[in-house]
């Protein structure tokens, strides 16, 4: 059996994409928990329109309109669109989530300098000089920048061994 | 004379040196983030607004308005000499811009672009000037039901010009709006949708939102193909038109300010609409129509007119009424509230020397943006040469320090990664962007004046009906989102807008 990407559909079918099917899915199940929070939150109150009211009316366009798409979706499914390049999305996604699961820790300057570095050198192919180059105006040049020229105070490292020698 | 006056008192401040500083750097932004294909002036203004929120209010709506109209600048270099337009707006030049290339007449072409935007530019911005004061005087009889039926027109007119499809517009309009709602309701003070996370107490983050919608998911949706393109920048020389370049473009220039000025006044119409139609009027009434799709020269002056002409008369509805007539502008109109401005009619009689000395900086943005654009167009080609990897990280570095500094917390980073991923699944969709940033920036608002609305008529929704000025919005907006099964349809190529 083949293993065919979900992302990358072809064009012309005779049943709706799964991932097509999957996000219609998704949009009718939030519409349908938003309409049973909003109930909840009170849709209406003795002084008038209550905090729920307006997400009530939100979650059953969702709603309403998922089972619209589904239908128009079953009766002419549409082709879903150009598929992303997995390889990249998991590179920088996972790369963006360790970034700012260290941010505060190893503090900006070493933490993007890290992350520049695995995007210039690693990913991108870069070589070493352009790298360390970039790598370090986009961390230290950038945190000084910011923080100096802009006051604008990027984070520095919780270690304190790292914070004595300025990252 | 009043209107003078206080225009004059907008020079004064907008020239002084640290605010033509801000709308040289905005500008000088603008145009990089025109020329870089990819990277669209929503995600563009969203990146940078982190950048502004140290500066004074009225600096940093320079500089973001400086930046929104110079990618309206950048995006025609690369059409006209790469065939591929840096931002929508700017998709129809490459017909005849590119043509013109490739007979040896890049430079006239550019030039007469940036003259043409100078030109759109400015008359849209008397405009502005002209129309601040009685339509912001009309806007303070507006109530709470105007105002509400007002936004839906806007939303309306979005959602039935957005993308192929109304259901899936609707999808994400709807999903603008609850997104808007998270946080502490702001009548009842009670929380919504924060899964009990002190965090999302105050909402959640609107650039973080933008920047991950349309900011990560467009890199997230990059293809592996070519690296930097090759490209060749004109000479200095072969940048001035001939006599007979001038006069052809002189009609189409004129043309292309009043489509762009007229279409900019509507809510929902993007640039890309402005400078399609501009192209058709040249096609129906260009002398050389024949020429048309050949590298002629009108082409590209309408277009380009009339999507400057389009940028600064959608300012008009948003400094007047409140009102955010494209995605870009609704950016804008988040960055004004982030400085503690509400744009409307309060706007210039509680900051009106705010609201001047922005409304003068337009002026002034664009004199420097035809100083700019055409002597140094080969500084703006060589961005194109810096390589994908380089350019993508460096975005990446600006994403990051642009989610964080929002509110210094790194929940703001994972907000955009989020968003990013969620953008990247409505690219996959097909479900257009625009419906949902227009949303998420008029949800709090759309709320609150059906909220008052209601509470003025204790409950009763005929007010919407019973006042005339209600009424009749509520029925052209009905008009518009019904307007599908009346079979009114829009032109095929207003449904691939890619702004929109």
């Amino acid at each position: 059996m083949t293993m065919k990407s979900t992302l990358t559909q072809a064009p012309a079918r005779a049943r709706p994409a799964r991932s097509v099917l999957t996000g219609i899915g998704a949009f009718g199940a939030l519409g349908v928990y938003v309409l049973i929070s909003s109930v909840d939150l009170g849709l209406w109150t003795s002084l008038g329109p209550g905090p729920g009211l307006f997400p009530f009316a939100m979650g059953a366009v969702l709603a309403a309109m998922s089972v619209v798409w589904l239908l128009q979706e079953l009766k002419k499914p549409s082709a879903a669109g150009e598929g992303a390049d997995r390889g990249l999305v998991i590179a920088v996604v996972v790369s963006l989530l360790v970034l700012a699961a260290v941010l505060d820790l190893l503090g900006f300057q070493l933490s993007m300098f890290l992350f520049l570095m695995y995007h210039l050198k690693i990913r991108g192919g870069r070589s070493w000089l352009s790298s360390l180059l970039i790598g370090l105006a986009g961390s230290v040049g950038a945190f000084y920048a910011f923080n100096y020229g802009l006051n604008v105070a990027l984070p520095v490292s919780a270690i304190p061994a790292l914070n004595l020698i300025g990252l | 004379m009043d209107t003078l006056n206080e225009l004059l008192n907008g020079f004064a401040a907008a020239l002084t040196w640290q605010n033509l500083l801000f709308a040289f750097l905005g500008c000088l932004l603008g145009t990089v983030i025109g020329v870089l294909p990819g990277v669209g002036p929503v995600a563009g203004v969203a990146l940078l607004i982190p950048l502004t929120l140290n500066l004074d209010p009225a600096g940093s709506i320079i500089m973001l308005c400086a930046i929104f109209y110079g990618t309206q600048y950048g995006g025609t270099i690369t059409s006209v000499l790469l065939n591929t337009p840096g931002e929508a707006s700017s998709a129809i030049t490459t017909i005849d811009g590119y043509a013109m290339t490739k007979l040896g007449r890049a430079g006239s072409a550019l030039t007469i672009a940036a003259v043409g935007s100078f030109i759109g530019g400015s008359i849209a911005t008397i405009g502005l000037v002209a129309a601040a004061k009685p339509l912001g005087e009309l806007g303070l009889l507006v109530g709470p039901p105007e105002f509400f039926a007002l936004m839906v027109v806007g939303i309306s007119l979005l959602v039935a010009l957005a993308g192929k499809s109304m259901v899936k517009a609707l999808i994400s309009g709807a999903l603008g709006l609850l997104i808007s709602m998270v946080g502490i309701d702001p009548v009842a003070g009670a929380p919504r949708f924060t899964f009990g996370m002190d965090r999302l107490l105050d909402g959640v983050s609107f650039v973080a939102v933008i920047v991950g919608v349309f900011g990560l998911s467009e890199i997230l949706s990059y293809r592996k193909g070519a690296d930097a393109p090759l490209v060749h920048a004109p000479g200095f020389r072969s940048l001035l038109p001939t006599r007979m370049e001038w006069r052809r473009s002189a009609p189409a220039i004129a043309r292309g300010t009043g489509v762009g000025f007229g279409l900019g006044l509507v809510p929902g119409m993007t640039g890309s609409v402005s400078s399609l139609l501009s192209y058709v009027a040249e096609k129906k009434f260009s002398r050389h129509r024949h020429e048309l799709g050949k590298g002629a020269v009108e082409g590209v002056a309408g277009p380009e007119t009339a999507n400057n002409a389009h940028a600064n008369a959608a300012l008009i509805p948003l400094f007047t009424l409140g009102i955010p007539a494209s995605p870009t502008i609704a950016v804008l109109m988040g960055a004004f509230l982030q400085q503690g401005l509400t744009p409307g009619p309060s706007l210039f009689t509680e900051h009106s020397d705010i609201a001047w000395a922005i409304i003068a900086s337009l002026f002034i943005g664009n004199v420097l943006l035809l100083l700019l654009n055409v002597p140094l167009v080969g500084l703006w080609t060589s961005i194109l040469r810096v390589p994908a990897p380089i350019l993508t990280a460096l975005i990446l570095l600006f994403m990051v320090i642009g989610a964080y500094t929002i509110n210094f917390s790194v929940f703001d980073v994972f907000v955009m990664i989020g968003f990013g991923l969620l953008g990247l699944a409505l690219r996959h969709l097909e479900i257009p962007l625009a419906p949902m940033v227009l949303t998420l920036v008029l949800g709090p608002l759309m709320e609150r004046s059906l909220r008052e609305s209601l509470e003025i008529s204790q409950g009763d929704f005929s007010v919407f009906l019973s006042r005339p000025i209600s009424a009749v919005l509520i029925a052209v907006g009905l008009l518009i989102i019904c307007s599908p099964l009346l079979k009114l349809r829009k032109p095929k190529a207003l449904t691939e807008d890619p702004e929109a």
